[in-house]
Parts: C-alpha cells; structure tokens; sequence
C-alpha cells in the first residue's frame, strides 16, 4: 500500500492507495497547532478504516504547509501533488483551481499531467478558505451552511472590500442594514470567485477545468465560480483529498525508483 | 534534500570592512566639518566627491540595516510619527533614523540632494527630511527617457544646467570651489569600476556560474555610494580577477548546478538566506536586473554631461519596454531556465513590469517564472512558509520540464 499525507493550514488529510493507484481509504482531520500528530490521527484513521497496519506500507510521501515536520519518506509541493491527482481522476482537466484553507491555486496542465504554469493567491487572506471560515464565524454558522445558504438567494449584495478585516466590516454593516444573511453570504462567495476568476486569468484558462481543495465542496461557492468562468467545473467526489492523492501517486512512482 | 556547498567569493567577503571603512570615513569628514550629503541613488555622486562632499545613500543604509536585523526599530520609529506602513521602506527607515538621533552609521546630513528619476517617494522623502532637520535641500528634476541612446539635447542641457547649480550651491553654502580637473579623475574611475563590473558579470554566462546572488547583492555596494574612488576600482580588479580565475578552474558557486535562475527585483535584505535556500537545491542566480542596473560607462572627456546621462538612463527612468527588453535579452545570453519575480511592495516602480513580463516569459520564452510578494526591508512583509512552499514548487516545475 501507498500514503500520501497533506498537512494543510486547516486540514490534515492522508489517504491509502494500492499499486495500481485505487483508492483504498483516506480520513480528514483538523490540522490543529500539531502537524505531527494530527498527520498521525489521520493515517491511524485510514489504516483503521482500511483494516490495515504501518506494516502495509510500500512508501509514504507528504506535502502540504507541515511536510517537513511531519513522518514520511519523502515531500512533494502541492503544486505538483494536485496536479498529479486532478490528472489521474480528470485527465480531461487542463486547468486546475485549488482553493485550501491558507492558499488558493491556479495550475496549467498539459496532456501528460505536467505542470506548464501555476499561480498562487498573494500573501492576504482574502481568495482564500481562510476568508470563508472567517465570515462564517462572523455570521456564527457552520461554514457549510454558507454553501446552503447562497444558493437561496434573490438579490446578492455587493462585497467591496476584498481585505478579509474589512470585508468582515462591512458584512456586520450589511447585516445591521437587514439585509437577508443568504444575499450577504452570496455577495461574500461572489467576491472571493471574483478574486479567484482574476488571479486564474493571468495564466489563462484552458479547458476542461477542475475545482479542488476543501472549498469545492460548498455548493454555492461552485454556483458563484461556474457563473464567473462561464463554465461547470469537474469536481472529484471528494476535492479536499486531490492532492494527499498526488502524494500517494507520488508514492507508488518513489518506490519503484529505489 | 541533500545540503549542497556553496561558495562566497573571498572578495565578497572583504565588502562589509569597505562598508564599515566608508562610514567611519563619513564620520571623519564630519569631525573635520567637510560637509556630509544624503543623496539617493542615482543622484550626481561624482559631482558631490569632486566638490569635497561626502555622499551617503539611506537607501543603502535601509538595506545594511534589514540585513542586519535593525530595520524594525527605525521602521516603528518613522511610523509612530505618523509615515504609513504602505510607504516605502527604506524611507521609513531613512526617517526614522532621522527622528532618532541619528548616533548610528551615517553621519547627520549638511546637504539633502534628490533628483526625481526613480521614483515619486524620493521627492516627498527628502522634503520630509528637509522638514524635520533643516538642512540645505536641492531637489533635480530628470525627464522620463522614452529612447535607449539618443537623448534630445535640450533634455541633456536641462540636467547639466541642475548640475551646476549644485556647484553653485555648494560654493554659495559651504564655500567649495569646483575643479574641473578633480571630476575628470573621478569620472574616469567611476567609469573604470563599471567597466569591471560589467565584465565580471559577463562572466556570469560561463557553467558553471562563477558568481551567485550572495555575491551580487553584496557587490555593487562600491558602485552605489563610492562611484568615483580608487578604492571602488581596487575592489573590482581584485573580484574581477577571482573571477576569472573560477572560470579558469570551471568552478561554480555550487557543485552539480541544475538550474540557472534570473531574480528581478531588489534583494530581500532581511531574508538573504532565501538564495542559499535556492542554491542548496540546486539553483543558482546568474543573472539579475538589479546588479546590472549599476554598471554605466562614462566618459571622462565630458565630464558633466556624462553625469548628466547616468541620472536620466537610470534603468527606472527609461521606457519600460526597454526595460523589458533587456530583461528578455539576458535569458538567451545567460541561458536562464526560470526567472523569480519579486514583487516589491515598496517599489512598485522596480516591480510594475513583472506581470508583463512573466507573461512573455511563458508564452514566448517558455520559461517558467514565479512571483511572491514581501518587501526589501520590512520584515513584517514577509510570510516565509508560503514563499518557501512557491519556491519549492516552482523548482518542482523545473526538474520537470
């Protein structure tokens, strides 16, 4: 068996694959302040789930913000790492937006899976999972009402500030106003799409494109990205493990290597 | 990651006793009342030398400053006084110095002399300079350069005439006559140091590369306040000479060099480990806009107007499609594999053209590029994780293609 672990900003995802790159398992922890062990609960999890041991494992790679700190054979960027897994399970995507707690990406494929170019969010928050998780709070929901939300509304407000401490400002400023929350929290996910949309077009979109990272499984954040690019996104069943999945692969291609 | 050895020149080395010289040398001219001037870079330097006045750059000072892990102190210093965090750097630190006492490397100033052809902050810097400390301000003007090598002469006359007002300035103020036959010599060895520099960074185009971003960002320190001294030109011979010498023996700055790397922008001064970070993986800089940008010949012939030229060709007063120009010519002559933008918040005019430019890159050079924002000198600026984590994928994308 074969691990791949991303050791995100929020989350810590690890994922058991076989020879021939078939999922066999994964589990999604929060990353906590410990990447070491949250990496650990979360292989524990999936060797669990999968009825397996430590022993099972052939080679395990990491990437993510805390590969360094965590226990693994080897390390991969999750540039690299994402567009691996988008090229096994969409080889049709030749654009990849990857939208995590701390980052969000654009990554140019070519047919073979190769990176050709990538971009990433600058240094603030805001395009980010980060925003949204902080919005949310705001609003004291859990952050996947916000993807139910959006889709119930008429008449989306519109978010100026694109700095997460004043959009903030201004959604509690809408809210006092009596707003409807759903308009608010549209306006809010249109706004980081817009981000994003922008961000992308600096490397250009080719198609098909794939939507990854924990932020594609809100709905209505996919509503506001599909109605800014002009086109639906390919979505894995499950996006937030794209890239613990290209570490995996990584993983299986490591070990034959030695 | 296997850490791979990297070597500094030994000349390199010898650069911060030629610092430390150059200030205590200030300090010296300031105990004999010669006056001291605060300019900033690209301002006449000869002139101010051949006048017997002694140039220093807070420009420079920002940066030794950040490098040093001082910065933050003057940087909170000029804030409290009401200067934005969103203003540049190195003149928050400038000021901040100013507001402090100024008991550190640089002597108060007796003269303030600015021209307007880098950017718009130099003016506003050195009129806030003037307020809080009094002291003499010339401020020049050069127009914008639209043609690589035909200056209008109307342009040229234009700065000369501001030249010698500063020599009127300087007789009218502090008594300093003007000798001619003083700026010729300078002149000639300002001219001679930038011919030297030019010529080691020439070198650069030899694999393995003789000469990394550690060496650069360190060396063209002479040509940035000591245009003009002999001790400017002894210390390009002598590193022209190590060079040449590495060449000779095909040694690198790394061992096993896999990728040759262009790095646009001023350095960051508070994270100069980030090129070692580079050349431990494999990477080395070879080529950059900045290190370039000090080289300028002169000639000594035409003393003044010569002067009067490297004030309006500065690389940030010519049309950017020039700049961009030569910027793409270095990835032939230096066969570069990726270029490292950096996207400067406090020199927007340095990082305007990256987008442009990362754009012909790819498209036209296919040669991947990455650009991370932070500042030169505040460290504040500077999210080290996420850097690390782009360079770690970008060097990625290299192995692969």
């Amino acid at each position: 068996m074969y691990v791949g672990i991303d050791a995100g900003a929020s989350a810590t995802k690890a994922i058991i694959i076989n020879e021939r790159g078939m999922h066999i398992s994964h589990a999604i922890v929060p990353s906590g302040i410990n990447f070491k062990f949250s990496s650990q609960k979360a292989l524990r999890k999936a060797l669990k789930d999968a009825h397996l041991n430590s022993g099972n494992i052939l080679h395990s790679v990491a990437t993510g913000y805390g590969r360094a700190l965590i226990d693994a054979e080897s390390t991969s960027s999750e540039i690299t790492c994402i567009s691996r897994g988008v090229h096994k399970l969409l080889p049709s995507a030749r654009t990849i937006i990857d939208v995590g707690g701390q980052d969000s990406k654009a990554i140019r494929i070519n047919e073979g899976g190769r990176v050709l170019n990538f971009i990433m969010n600058d240094k603030c928050a805001a395009g980010t999972g980060k925003f949204l998780e902080v919005m949310a709070s705001t609003l004291r929901m859990p952050i996947e009402e916000l993807g139910k939300l959006h889709l119930k509304a008429s008449n989306p407000v519109k978010i100026s500030s694109t700095c997460t401490v004043f959009a903030e400002s201004e959604v509690i400023s809408h809210i006092s106003q009596g707003i409807k929350i759903e308009d608010v929290i549209a306006g809010l996910q249109d706004a980081i799409a817009e981000r994003i949309y922008n961000m992308c077009s600096r490397i250009g979109f080719a198609k098909d494109f794939a939507f990854t990272g924990g932020v594609a499984k809100s709905q209505g954040f996919v509503e506001a990205l599909s109605k800014k690019v002009g086109a639906i996104p390919l979505i894995p069943e499950e996006p937030q493990i794209i890239c613990a999945l290209g570490a995996a692969l990584a993983a299986i291609k490591k070990h034959k290597e030695k | 990651m296997t850490q791979r050895r990297s070597h500094i020149l030994s000349t390199t080395k010898k650069i911060t006793e030629l610092i430390m010289e150059y200030f205590s040398k200030a300090w010296n001219a300031k105990a004999e009342d010669r006056p001291i001037a605060w300019v900033t870079v690209f301002t006449p330097v000869e002139l101010l030398y051949a006048l017997d006045i002694y140039p220093i750059a807070p420009e420079h000072f920002g940066a030794m400053c950040s490098a040093r892990g001082l910065a933050l102190d003057y940087l909170e210093e000029a804030e409290k006084e009401g200067y934005s965090q969103d203003l540049c750097s190195y003149s928050r630190c400038g000021l901040g110095y100013a507001l402090s006492g100024m008991n550190g490397l640089m002597p108060p100033p007796d003269f303030l002399v600015t021209f307007r052809n880098s950017c718009d902050v130099y003016v506003k810097w050195w009129q806030a300079l003037h307020m809080h400390l009094k002291t003499p301000l010339f401020i020049g003007e050069a127009p914008y350069v639209l043609a690589s090598e035909d200056l209008d002469n109307y342009v040229l006359d234009y700065v000369v005439k501001q030249l010698e007002q500063i020599i009127e300035m300087a007789k009218e103020r502090f008594g300093l006559e003007f000798d001619m036959e003083k700026l010729v010599k300078i002149v000639e060895l300002s001219d001679k140091a930038s011919k030297l520099w030019s010529e080691t960074l020439e070198l650069r185009k030899y694999k393995p590369c003789p000469l990394g971003g550690r060496d650069s960002a360190s060396d063209i320190f002479p040509l940035v306040v000591m245009q003009g001294t002999k001790e400017a030109v002894e210390f390009y011979e002598e590193l022209l000479a190590e060079v040449k010498e590495r060449v000779r023996k095909k040694e690198g700055v790394i061992e096993n060099e896999r990728f040759r790397l262009l790095f646009d922008g001023i350095w960051l001064w508070h994270a100069f480990d980030l090129i070692k970070y580079f050349e431990d993986r494999g990477a080395v800089f070879v080529y950059e806009p900045y290190s370039d940008a000090w080289a300028y010949r002169m000639d000594a012939s035409k003393p003044l107007e010569s002067i009067g030229r490297k004030i309006l060709h500065n690389g940030l007063n010519v049309d950017i499609d020039l700049r961009i120009d030569k910027f793409l010519e270095s990835i032939k002559d230096f066969q570069i594999d990726g270029a490292v933008l950096f996207s400067n918040r406090s020199c927007k005019s340095w990082s305007i053209p990256q987008l442009v430019t990362a754009d012909i890159l790819n498209k036209d050079f296919n040669v991947p590029s990455i650009m991370f924002e932070a500042d030169m000198a505040d460290p504040r600026q500077y999210a080290e994780a996420q850097i690390k984590n782009r360079f770690d994928a970008f060097l990625e994308v290299l192995s692969e293609s």
